[in-house]
């Protein structure tokens, strides 16, 4: 009935113009809705005047805000969208407004993004249809009319980059998404759709807390990711991992997340050569003792990813002492042992003894100095030195990767001669704790006995006092 | 006496009279009654001062003052300088227990009437010290620069900036400015070292002067003694060798407690830092900072706080003039109804203490 009565398709049509050429194919055309559903005026009259009278509507092309209003006229009301028998959600448009996009607007008046703005407005179709601009093989080329526009971002937001699309050419994502693949992740994918929230913004599917969250709905999913066959549980792994526990947990944001090692536009698996420059935009003084170290070579030579290697890669735990030497659980003994290479097996024996020695006298300060304490002994220089044994044990830990003996043994060297004389310093405070008991009971006894004699001296004099008043008062004379 | 002895007290005796002093000396007794034990109170007190005293000028041998060294010269006497820590402790001790034997014996006096003719200048001087007691021990608590210290004392100032017109010229006089800082400490310990003493020494020398020409007061209903009896016992040497007896006692109770509970130094004060849990003041500042908590903000159109303050500056006011309006102890009559409210003073001061610790 609708589409006889649209007599604005018939005259337009009959003039061949491309609002409604494009329009024949229109989802909305298919669906029944008229030009009139978003132009206004009468659909039914053949009569230009009357068709297009503002009496009955008309309104024409609309402008700005008005776009989204007109769309959401139907795709906000869940009636009108049941009667045309769609079963899309009617949320867009709040999402819309609620996005980075709803928000930021033109000349103040204005959203700077309407619906027409990705998915066109005469020749809108399913975005499941090849030809649709929000096509999952369309999307990055619509983002990129604005995000790729260094003039246009320059004017919204001046810091936001707009090499995006260049980025994601060169991921794995990027490079299947040209090659057809509509289930790789693209835009949207990460961004979400109508509801994109800035990457500051908590709420955001790619601010840092979240998005472990956003890549593992891909690639936690098995059966998503089964034609790919890469393993799927990163996500799970990063959570357990010191870093996903400082990010999920603690909420530190200096903590990486995917994005951090693999990138986010460009994202891809780090090669074998870059591990140690992508650990090292972090671990910067490891990398660098690495890169000098003998290791460094025999890594390269056997092609093996150098951080990765005694880390491990997603599931990075707190490096301890325990990783060093040659116990079962060291990784050194992974390569090394006393028969085939017993320089190195030494060297990571001794390096294992001497960070053990820090760590027992950094233990015997702390728990001396925790004595002293508790005894109420005044330790504070002690104590604040702790903290340089602290540090040394750190800088050890740094050390290792330079896999140099001596320079090893300096450091920790340094550390336990601060830890024995924090020691020392408790020692003798706990020794003085127990000296001022033992004079406090001295002193005490000397008092006791100068007040015991005073005392009794006392009672003599007032006895003798006494005897003279009692002499007196009983003498003839008085 | 023996050969050396005698010629030393002649030799001394010769030249300022010692003879009239010894003479008077002897001829001082003092009253014994039911209450007599409250007469040491006056000598301990003059004791923990005399303690404080030569301990204060221990401390000032190493003590440094300023924002930057207050802390670290205090930290450098209690664990490097020998028997610092003992020095330290027994002054912060000393001063506690200063404050505790002045109130016992600012009270007994009370209690006694020992303020009636002709003992008036004897109770303003003595309630003079106390006040300057009190100074001391606000003056003194913040010198250690700990943040316990620094935080109370910008709360304490800021009781005194509330006082209208003259609060904030008050506050920015002890502060040294608007804020609590490097100029307050050096104030403080000025006031501490120097002010305080030296207005002391002079109501001290003025109060023992006073004891000793007019001497002990009898209570209320008890016959004034001049004379040997069995109701009276000489100054010299009873009287003052159950006084050396005493202090013996207290002397050894300021060592057990140095010892057993050394006074603690705690954080350095860091006046960017967000004042930590449980900011009060010393113990005898403690019911007044509690009542001025209960103060509602307005009270009618006047400040509460404000009404609070100017309430115990006129209770002082009252405490100090007790001489001179409390004219039935003035003519040897019993004034109970001053009793009642002496024993509810003091048990307000007791549970307002308790309350301020506990809450």
């Amino acid at each position: 009935m609708l589409r006889a009565a649209d007599q604005c398709f018939v005259c337009h049509s009959a003039l061949g113009d491309e609002a409604s050429r494009l329009f024949s194919r229109d989802i909305h055309h298919l669906k029944g809705v008229p030009c009139a559903g978003c132009h206004g005026g009468d659909a039914s009259s053949a009569d230009m005047d009357r068709a297009m009278s503002t009496n009955a509507g008309f309104r024409g092309v609309p402008k700005g805000d008005d776009i989204s209003a007109r769309c959401a006229a139907c795709h906000a009301d869940s009636a009108a969208m049941a009667r045309l028998g769609s079963g899309l959600p009617t949320n867009q448009f709040a999402l819309l407004q609620s996005s980075v996009h709803g928000k930021s607007s033109t000349k103040g008046s204005e959203r700077i993004v309407q619906c027409t703005t990705c998915h066109g407005a005469h020749g809108i179709v399913a975005p499941r249809e090849r030809t649709s601009p929000v096509n999952p093989l369309n999307v990055v080329k619509t983002c990129t009319k604005c995000h790729g526009d260094p003039a246009y971002v320059r004017a919204y937001n001046p810091s936001l980059p707009v090499d995006q699309l260049g980025k994601y050419r060169t991921s794995v994502h990027g490079k299947r998404n040209a090659a057809g693949d509509v289930n790789v992740a693209e835009c949207a994918s990460c961004h979400g759709s109508h509801g994109i929230l800035a990457s500051t913004d908590v709420k955001s599917s790619v601010y840092p807390t979240n998005i472990p969250a956003t890549c593992g709905r891909c690639h936690s999913d098995a059966a998503y990711m089964k034609e790919y066959r890469i393993p799927t549980d990163q996500y799970a792994k990063y959570s357990r991992s010191v870093h996903g526990i400082a990010l999920l947990q603690r909420n530190d944001l200096g903590a990486p997340a995917c994005n951090n090692c693999h990138g986010n536009h460009g994202a891809t698996p780090p090669g074998v050569e870059s591990i140690s420059k992508v650990c090292g935009t972090c671990h910067a003084l490891n990398a660098d003792l690495f890169a000098v170290s003998p290791h460094k070579k025999v890594f390269d030579e056997r092609r093996l990813p150098e951080c990765e290697t005694c880390h491990g890669n997603h599931e990075i735990v707190a490096a301890t002492e325990k990783l060093l030497g040659v116990s079962p659980e060291a990784v050194c003994s992974r390569c090394h042992n006393a028969q085939e290479s017993p320089a190195a097996y030494g060297v990571a024996m001794h390096m294992r003894r001497l960070t053990d020695s820090l760590d027992a006298a950094e233990a015997r300060a702390k728990e001396l100095v925790e004595d002293a304490e508790q005894k109420g002994m005044e330790i504070g220089e002690a104590k604040y030195k702790l903290r340089d044994v602290r540090q040394s044990r750190l800088q050890a830990r740094t050390m290792v990767h330079s896999l140099n003996e001596d320079q090893f043994g300096r450091t920790v060297g340094k550390g336990i001669a601060t830890a024995t004389w924090v020691a020392g310093e408790a020692q003798q405070a706990i020794d003085e704790f127990f000296f001022r008991r033992r004079g406090l009971g001295i002193a005490t006894l000397i008092m006791t006995l100068l007040a015991s004699s005073l005392y009794l001296f006392i009672r003599r004099l007032e006895r003798a006092q006494q005897r003279g008043r009692t002499a007196s008062s009983n003498s003839p004379i008085s | 006496m023996s050969g050396i002895w005698q010629k030393t007290y002649q030799w001394i005796d010769e030249r300022v009279q010692l003879g009239n002093l010894v003479e008077f000396m002897g001829k001082k007794y003092v009253p014994l009654h039911r209450g007599s034990i409250w007469y040491y109170f006056g000598g301990v007190s003059l004791f923990l001062f005399i303690i404080q005293v030569v301990t204060g000028i221990l401390l000032l041998l190493y003590y440094k003052g300023g924002e930057e060294l207050a802390f670290e010269s205090i930290q450098f006497v209690m664990s490097r300088v020998a028997f610092g820590w003992l020095i330290r402790s027994i002054h912060s001790w000393a001063a506690n227990l200063f404050i505790l034997a002045a109130f016992i014996h600012m009270f007994s006096v009370f209690f006694e009437k020992a303020y009636r003719p002709p003992r008036e200048i004897t109770w303003v001087t003595g309630m003079m010290m106390f006040f300057l007691a009190l100074g001391f021990g606000f003056s003194g608590y913040l010198l250690p620069w700990n943040e316990l210290a620094f935080f109370a004392t910008k709360v304490g100032t800021d009781i005194a900036g509330v006082i209208p017109l003259i609060g904030k010229p008050i506050m920015v006089f002890l502060r040294g400015g608007e804020e609590v800082t490097g100029a307050t400490l050096t104030r403080f310990f000025g006031f501490h070292v120097a002010v305080l003493p030296g207005i002391f020494t002079v109501f001290l020398a003025v109060h023992l002067l006073l004891v000793q020409r007019q001497g002990m007061s009898v209570p209320l209903g008890h016959e004034e003694v001049h004379g040997p009896s069995e109701k009276a016992m000489p100054f010299f040497p009873n009287f003052l060798l159950r006084d050396l007896l005493l202090w013996l006692l207290v002397l050894n109770l300021l060592a057990i407690l140095a010892v057993f509970f050394p006074w603690e130094l705690g954080k350095k004060a860091d006046a960017f830092a967000p004042a930590p849990a449980g900011i009060r003041p010393e113990w005898y500042f403690l019911f007044m900072f509690q009542t001025l908590k209960y103060f509602p903000g307005k009270i009618w159109f006047l400040d509460g706080e404000l009404l609070g303050i100017g309430l115990f500056g006129v209770v002082a006011l009252l405490w100090v003039m007790v001489p001179f309006w409390d004219r039935k102890s003035a003519l040897g009559k019993r004034n109970r109804l001053l009793n009642y409210i002496g024993i509810a003073g003091v048990f307000y001061i007791i549970v307002f203490t308790i309350l301020g610790w506990l809450l």
